[in-house]
């Protein structure tokens, strides 16, 4: 199915693209493939082995030392707690907001839409100062709640757009043959709307999660009690303090990594549907 | 009249389960950009408990500042290259994808795995790829190619650029992939029959229908520059010297470490500034091209 393909006429050029390609990738991959490598290492094979060697036997023992350094029982817990409860409520309002800016064409739905927006353009990244004085003013900061709640807030903006470019899915028949039976506006999308989006929700949720599980500021700035840190302070922790133990810390990267990257080969086709929403005319 | 006043229970309703969202995001996101505003004309400390009046003091800093002016050179070439880059390798990579090619699924998945990567671990890998992998990789190659580009102020930069084109150009040529794959084949045809080239087709046919994916790359791609900060705490930390500091680490850096929460809430309102000029720009422009067709 060549419409217009790169240079894909004579035989040659396509090998040529083919060998091209297989390069590109193997240099993508290379990174991936060393953390793990180097995550097996001894000390010795690391200081003075070719770094592009295989262990000669791997060090399963990096894992042990790096679940012990990150403190896995309490950060996993609380980087899972904080992605899951975040992405949870962001489900929820999204979805709840996107369907009434899609339902209502009045002034104050249109507006509320733009409002939302502003999220999108403006990135936390831009208001850590004001966000992290917020939280201290009102006793979020150091609390479970209060970066959930934080969370929420700056991922909102962009699951909006997300969910109002999925509510085409939602047939209204379905909704006004529900309202014709007396349900109220919340019965219907709690048992007609929510149902229909579910497709919309998984990538909604893949989206979501990767970027709240995968953040170092917030988490940085809002919590400084170690009972409640995340994975990726501990981590950042670990390669600033103990230097001398660069193998276990690699393994702590893999830790890090592996679950999400599990989330996404479950929901690999979700995640491309939401990366390229809006991004094909119509 | 019994028809409107229903009308108007029903936008009451909705306008309900709007709410809570809007007053989440009203706290977590609104306020912080007024709060933010009316610490820049302070001098506040970020401890005290005043907060000392200075006016537009502290804008009128920003301009005579030579780290700040330095934070944002920095940041401003980062972004132009980085977005100018991207958008280019995105799309070849798209076009490379929707083509003729075996093994697609499997160069697609690989090419965006990076991006699934904590950008804080990108910096951490990427340390070790340049000081000790790809030396190593020199080595068996027996090429001679420098690669301590986080080792100069010279080539900091394009070390850093290299680890974003690494971690999201596969991300952003999703984008690209999905807009030629709704490219109607029949405009294709129809431009052969006119005999247009193959040239003549990509600029006539496939850029003008790619442009709802512009949109979205050019703009996504911008802001995702102008706020890197991750990246930067764990490869460079900012340096050499100072030549990697981003805006935003600049920000952490004056208010935060350096006691200026004033000072550095200024500067965060000139990256919003900055932020908004250019995405109204930029959705002006490429939303005036889309509606054009």
């Amino acid at each position: 199915m060549s419409r217009h393909g790169a240079g894909g006429r004579t035989l040659a050029g396509r090998a040529a693209i083919q060998l091209m390609m297989t390069i590109v990738a193997a240099l993508t991959l290379l990174p991936v493939l060393e953390v793990v490598n180097l995550s097996l290492k001894t000390k010795k094979e690391l200081y003075v082995g070719d770094p592009l060697a295989l262990p000669q036997r791997p060090m399963w023992e990096n894992y042990a030392t790096a679940f012990a350094r990150l403190k896995i029982g309490t950060t996993f817990f609380n980087t899972f707690f904080y992605t899951a409860a975040s992405v949870a409520a962001i489900a929820i309002l999204a979805s709840a907001a996107a369907w009434a800016i899609a339902r209502n064409k009045s002034r104050f739905f249109r507006f509320s839409y733009i409002y939302f927006m502003i999220g999108i353009l403006i990135p936390f990244q831009a208001l850590f100062l004001p966000i992290y004085t917020i939280g201290f003013t009102l006793r979020l900061t150091n609390t479970r709640y209060g970066i959930i709640l934080m969370y929420i807030a700056v991922g909102l903006s962009f699951c909006v757009f997300l969910m109002t470019s999925f509510m085409t899915q939602v047939p209204v028949e379905l909704e006004e043959a529900a309202r014709m039976d007396g349900c109220s506006i919340y019965r219907v999308f709690a048992s007609v709307v929510l149902p229909l989006l579910k497709p919309a929700l998984a990538t909604l949720v893949i989206l979501q999660s990767f970027n709240t599980w995968n953040d170092y500021l917030m988490a940085s700035l809002f919590v400084s009690e170690t009972r409640l840190k995340t994975m990726t302070v501990f981590l950042q922790q670990l390669f600033s303090t103990t230097s001398q133990d660069y193998t276990s810390a690699m393994a702590a990267i893999v830790i890090l990594f592996a679950p999400i990257m599990t989330l996404f080969v479950a929901l690999q086709k979700y995640f491309i549907k939401g990366i390229t929403a809006g991004a094909v005319k119509g | 009249m019994h028809r409107s006043s229903l009308q108007l229970r029903s936008r009451l309703e909705f306008a309900s389960l709007e709410l809570p969202g809007l007053l989440i995001f009203t706290v977590g996101v609104i306020l912080p950009i007024g709060l933010d505003f009316a610490y820049s004309l302070t001098s506040w400390d970020g401890y005290q408990k005043g907060w000392p009046w200075v006016g537009l003091a502290n804008y009128a800093k920003i301009f005579r500042d030579s780290q700040t002016l330095a934070a944002w050179w920095f940041t401003i070439r980062f972004t132009v290259l980085n977005t100018v880059v991207q958008n280019v390798l995105a799309l070849a990579l798209a076009l490379v994808f929707n083509g003729e090619i075996k093994g697609k699924t499997a160069y697609r998945t690989i090419m965006f795995l990076p991006c699934l990567i904590a950008p804080l671990v990108a910096g951490y890998i990427w340390l070790r790829m340049y000081s000790d992998v790809l030396p190593a990789l020199n080595a068996l190659l027996g090429t001679r190619i420098n690669f301590m580009l986080f080792g100069s102020g010279r080539t900091v930069l394009a070390g850093l650029l290299i680890v974003n084109q690494w971690q999201w150009a596969g991300y952003w040529m999703l984008i690209y992939l999905a807009g030629l794959q709704s490219i109607p084949i029949e405009l294709y045809e129809a431009a052969r029959v006119d005999g247009a080239s193959r040239v003549r087709q990509f600029f006539s046919v496939t850029v003008p229908m790619l442009a709802p994916a512009f949109t979205i790359c050019i703009v996504g791609i911008t802001i995702g520059s102008l706020r890197v900060y991750d990246l930067m705490v764990s490869s460079t930390g900012g340096g050499p010297g100072r030549s990697s500091t981003s805006i935003v680490y600049h920000i952490f850096n004056t208010a935060i470490a350096g006691r200026q929460y004033g000072y550095g809430s200024a500067i965060s309102m000139s990256l919003i500034a900055v932020l908004l000029l250019i995405a109204v720009a930029q959705l002006g422009l490429l939303r005036r091209r889309e509606v054009q067709l």
